[in-house]
């Protein structure tokens, strides 16, 4: 499993983790950042543990992310 | 208010909004959210912060105007209209625009439009062009001031007027810091970093050293290693030739900026076009202006392409080269207003009688002052250590967020 962490409050909302990793994101119209879909907020840290298959396109966004704010970690 | 020259400060922060206040800006402005040109800028404000920022400016008789300027994606649509619709309810006079997606949605719900520096405004046809949206255009920063006037000359010979019916202002920026790309339009930062730029997220690649290797790795000699990095813009001293090329509202940047260099700056522009108008302009005043300039955040300065330009000049060092720093040695702790006297705790370094101060914060905006007296419970001293608290007397209200540091000149 991984998990994957985004810090959404700093999000300036390039849209590239949605073009990189378009099964786990999606740009919110609301107020145009990018949301982490079945993120689960804590103290403004989204976080959500998925299946090892996303690793990489994951990885790619949070490499893209010009403002770093997505960490990408492997759990047990 | 000034209608003749407008003076217009950035206000990064409530600070550095008290501080334009303090400086007497005619306007200030700034950004909200992600879609403006410091969107990566630590201290955004956001939609919350609309209406005090408009309550603020309009009791000061004081216009405000929001930077809607990066470069627009559909993604984007929803939020900047929403931004729109509620920096106009809120009362904020004006939206800067460069994508025509917010010029065109600001002028549709009747919002005034400025047009921003990002859009490349460099000819008398483009300013017929947005006059069909705009009143006030911010010309491009590379254009020369006999290129500048004969813009303005053209707008009044030709009676070119804005959707409220007045002649088209001319905006340019006065003071601050230049990039090197045209217009701000730059690829650097997404180049190396994925951090557009044009979105506000410039990492700011120029204002690094480079060295310049050909192929076979052989060292090109240049003068100065911070090729890429231009010094700062300064007009001061022929502000009267700008107000001359018929620009009317001069913009000072620096939103990234402390509040101190705010308020430093817009005031000596003020004084500057308050000189020009009553006729009191002089050598001397710019003299003490130019040195009072170089005492805040400044990377050197040069005027700009204004004057028609031998190439760019090249800042020689990374950063300021401000002649004072502030040191940052404590916070307020509560102001007597019977007998004005205010208490702070010195949370690092020390504070001595005779030394300079300057108090920031969000309602305070900046004070300078000179300590003429310090008192640790109840007995005047001559010095103050880390971890004491003590009182000296300010006839301004001192309050717990505000923070205190020492001015000292820079090594």
């Amino acid at each position: 499993m991984i998990r994957i962490t985004h810090q959404r409050e700093k999000c300036i909302g390039c849209n590239y983790c949605v073009e990189i990793a378009y099964d786990r994101w999606r740009m919110s119209k609301k107020d145009g950042k990018c949301t982490l879909i079945e993120g689960k907020n804590k103290k403004g840290f989204f976080t959500a543990v998925v299946g090892d298959d996303e690793y990489i396109a994951n990885v790619n966004a949070a490499k893209a992310c010009p403002v770093k704010i997505i960490k990408v970690e492997k759990v047990k | 208010m000034n209608k003749q020259i407008e003076i217009m400060a950035p206000a990064g922060s409530y600070e550095s909004l008290m501080a334009a206040l303090q400086g007497r800006a005619d306007s200030i402005y700034f950004g909200i959210e992600q879609l403006n040109m410091r969107a990566k800028a630590a201290n955004n404000f956001t939609f919350d912060d609309l209406e005090k920022i408009a309550e603020i400016c309009n009791s000061n008789n004081v216009r405000s105007y929001l930077t809607l300027n990066t470069i627009i994606y559909d993604h984007d649509l929803s939020l900047m209209k929403r931004i729109v619709d509620k920096a106009k309810a809120a009362g904020i006079t004006a939206v800067i625009a460069s994508d025509q997606a917010v010029i065109n949605y600001a002028s549709s719900i009747s919002f005034e439009v400025h047009i921003s520096t990002q859009t490349n405004v460099t000819n008398l046809e483009t300013i017929k062009f947005f006059s069909h949206f705009a009143d006030v255009m911010v010309l491009a920063r590379e254009l020369s001031l006999i290129q500048v006037k004969s813009i303005t000359d053209g707008i009044k010979k030709e009676n070119i007027t804005g959707p409220s019916g007045n002649l088209v202002e001319i905006e340019i920026f006065a003071h601050g810091a230049l990039c090197m790309a045209v217009s701000g339009k730059c690829y650097l930062s997404l180049h190396t970093n994925n951090s557009s730029a044009n979105r506000g997220a410039c990492v700011q690649n120029c204002r690094r050293t480079y060295e310049v290797k050909d192929e076979e790795g052989n060292e090109l000699l240049i003068d100065n290693e911070y090729i890429m990095s231009p010094k700062d813009l300064c007009t001061i001293g022929f502000i009267d030739d700008i107000i001359n090329a018929g620009v009317k509202v001069l913009k000072i940047e620096g939103r990234g900026r402390a509040p101190e260099y705010v308020k430093t700056v817009t005031e000596c522009y003020r004084e500057a076009a308050d000189a020009y108008l009553d006729g009191t302009y002089s050598k001397e005043k710019i003299e003490g202006w130019n040195k009072k300039l170089a005492t805040v955040y400044n990377r050197g300065f040069w005027d700009g392409y204004y004057l028609g330009q031998e190439l760019g000049e090249w800042s020689e060092g990374h950063g300021s080269q401000a002649t004072t720093r502030k040191k940052f040695l404590g916070q307020g702790v509560k102001y007597f207003p019977k007998i004005n006297i205010a208490e702070f705790k010195i949370e690092t370094h020390s504070l001595s009688v005779g030394d300079n101060v300057i108090i920031t914060g969000p309602t305070t905006g900046v004070i300078e002052m000179v300590i003429k007296e310090l008192r640790v419970d109840d007995k005047s001293v001559e010095k103050v250590e880390k971890g004491i608290n003590f009182s000296t007397p300010i006839d301004q209200i001192i309050r717990p967020s505000d923070k205190l540091y020492k001015v000292v000149e820079a090594e």
